[in-house]
């Protein structure tokens, strides 16, 4: 109630005005009443009240924040933070070996970006990533639905007809293994088309439709209630050409980084974005870093960097809150992203996909 | 869509006149500033400033589409995906050709044939749909100066003797393949800039550009410090202009 005037979100001209009749507190407009502002300020009746309600939103809101009520911002535990992680739930890549050095695979709730050069894997990860959302509860999976941004069009619908096909007929065979009647209900709507329904594209051509994308998306994910996953693949292409203001560029995508960060907490949504490699020329020799320079590096929860060893495809765990770093291979089957198969094992065996080593979790989930 | 001007948009006369004061007359103006900023040039309070931005993002955010109806779209006309390259090891590995919609890009060391195989695929262009072409015009930029018409008409009637039977079947193939000599990059950016008309005016399948990178190691030597931007910022303007192109009239590049 004691709060300054100049911090209420009104009308630059009207706090000028306000200010130049002497009120300081929040609390004096409130006692002035809507008749007495207009007369004394100038304004007319309908303006006043109008800005009245503002601040008394805005004081109520402050008050309801400070009782430890729903506000924008929350207060609680550690204790209930770490129920609240162990409940969360990931989004498995189908790579085992991925899964493992991620915990679990993507979280929710988290930004997690994939760096790599070109070719390297980073859309097949998230075309995988937009199926595996939609794997039901009772297998493994979120049951949640995805949201694809592409600014470099390299989505390919045949691609993910064929990596959605592989993950129904991965499911069905799990279910033939453990027949229960939950799993028979599932399987039912975790067809293809309903794979590909649940996947909503937007093509931006440049970094101006993707803002404006990104200030629509709680609006549409308010509306699409069930999307667990968000991913906007290619971030840095739009913003590596045309840009002769380097400081804007800097202030948009943390703008961007915030606006994701909001999404992903408020909605329990994961949020993926791949970005590109420069090269950085040090004193002697040069190498390849994340592009978009270095304060976008913080914007990021999780750092994947996918890169190339004599033709084996790695990924690099570079940055994360709590795994450790380590290195894997992984393998871009035509059924989409998948372990490295050891090379004890036949080729016969590559079919059946009841191998446990590759569904640990859903054990673990049943319990 | 980044340049759509606010007076298109569903903001009022009278906010958009106060806006071009400050000079911001594009949505990319508009959305480029942070939200005080916003507040002091539009005058108004936060929550007002919110519902225009949300305007404003509405008039130029792309639609939403689901994988599904990209699939149905596709599933429509199947032929139309991809231009076949005849040679059927290749196709297979493509999984049907070249494809429509997207850029391809083809390198090698020199003297391997890409100009080679640059030609045969304008002839391929140039077939009806029947044999396996798509029946339209060809956009062939080159910086090399390597393309020779003579030997155009060589593959034609040696490839598809049946066909080119006529001279004047060959006559309005080659009346088909447009081709454009630029020798500098500034010349091949407006080149490309321009091309979207000549696609509808031509009724243009193909753009074939031969090749990117003679003209830009020519022009940009990246020992020097302010080169390696500039070359940058040409390739990706191209790139993204070129892919624009390919997507929106589901050519290939």
């Amino acid at each position: 109630m004691q709060r300054e005037v100049g911090t209420l979100p009104l009308a630059p001209a009207l706090r000028a005005r306000l200010a130049a009749a002497g009120f300081q507190t929040a609390q004096e407009l409130l006692d002035t009443g809507p008749c007495g502002l207009s007369k004394e300020i100038g304004i007319s009746r309908e303006e006043a009240l109008e800005a009245l309600q503002v601040v008394r939103q805005e004081c109520h809101g402050h008050a309801a924040r400070t009782a430890g009520g729903s506000g924008t911002t929350r207060k609680c535990t550690a204790l209930e933070l770490l129920e609240e992680e162990q409940t969360q739930g990931f989004i498995i890549t189908f790579c085992s070996a991925l899964d493992n050095i991620l915990g679990g695979g993507v979280q929710l709730t988290k930004i997690t970006e994939i760096c790599g050069a070109p070719g390297v894997g980073k859309t097949q990860l998230c075309m995988q990533l937009a199926v595996d959302v939609q794997i039901p509860e009772c297998l493994g999976g979120v049951a949640g639905e995805a949201v694809f941004i592409d600014t470099e069009g390299s989505f390919m619908v045949d691609r993910v007809v064929d990596m959605a096909a592989a993950c129904v007929q991965h499911c069905h065979l799990i279910a033939e293994a453990q027949p229960e009647e939950d799993h028979r209900k599932a399987l039912e709507t975790f067809s293809l088309e309903n794979i590909l329904s649940h996947i909503y594209y937007f093509r931006c051509r440049d970094y101006t439709e993707l803002l404006a994308q990104v200030y629509l998306l709680p609006e549409f994910l308010s509306e699409h209630s069930k999307v667990r996953l968000v991913v906007i693949d290619g971030i840095a292409f739009p913003f590596r050409h045309d840009f002769e203001d380097l400081s804007l560029r800097t202030r948009l995508l943390n703008g961007l980084a915030q606006q994701l960060i909001i999404i992903a907490n408020d909605h329990r949504a994961a949020v993926v974005l791949t970005n590109q490699m420069t090269t950085r020329i040090g004193q002697s020799q040069s190498t390849l870093v994340p592009a978009l320079g270095e304060s976008w590096g913080h914007a990021a929860t999780v750092r994947l960097i996918f890169h190339w060893d004599n033709s084996q495809r790695l990924a690099t765990l570079y940055k994360s809150p709590s795994q450790k770093e380590s290195t894997i291979a992984y393998h871009i089957t035509s059924h989409g992203f998948r372990d490295v198969q050891p090379p004890a094992v036949t080729p016969s065996t590559e079919g059946t996909e009841l191998n446990p080593r590759k569904r640990p979790r859903t054990e673990e989930e049943k319990q | 869509m980044a340049a759509k001007k606010l007076r298109r948009t569903q903001l009022s006369q009278e906010m958009c006149e106060r806006l071009s004061r400050y000079q911001i007359t594009t949505c990319q103006d508009f959305l480029c500033l942070s939200l005080l900023e916003l507040m002091k040039v539009t005058g108004q309070s936060y929550y007002e400033v919110q519902k225009l931005l949300c305007k404003v993002s509405q008039a130029c955010a792309p639609k939403m589409q689901t994988a599904y109806e990209m699939k149905l779209r596709k599933s429509v006309n199947p032929s139309s995906a991809f231009l076949s390259t005849t040679l059927h090891p290749l196709d297979r590995v493509l999984h049907g050709g070249v494809p429509c919609g997207s850029l391809t890009e083809i390198t090698s060391p020199p003297g391997c044939g890409k100009t080679q195989f640059c030609i045969m695929l304008s002839v391929l262009a140039t077939l009806p749909v029947s044999m396996g072409g798509l029946d339209g015009a060809v956009i062939y930029i080159d910086t090399e100066s390597a393309f020779s018409a003579e030997r155009l008409i060589e593959i034609a009637a040696n490839r598809f003797p049946t066909y080119f039977d006529s001279d004047e079947k060959l006559l309005h193939m080659t009346r088909s393949i447009h081709l454009y000599r630029e020798l500098t990059c500034c010349s091949v950016l407006k080149r490309i800039m321009s091309l979207e008309e000549e696609i509808i005016s031509k009724k243009v399948r193909l753009i074939i550009i031969d090749s990117v990178a003679s003209v830009v190691r020519k022009e940009f030597d990246t020992k020097l410090q302010g080169n390696l931007a500039e070359r940058s910022n040409f390739l990706t303007r191209g790139a993204s202009v070129l892919k624009y192109l390919a997507e929106e009239f589901s050519i290939p590049v």
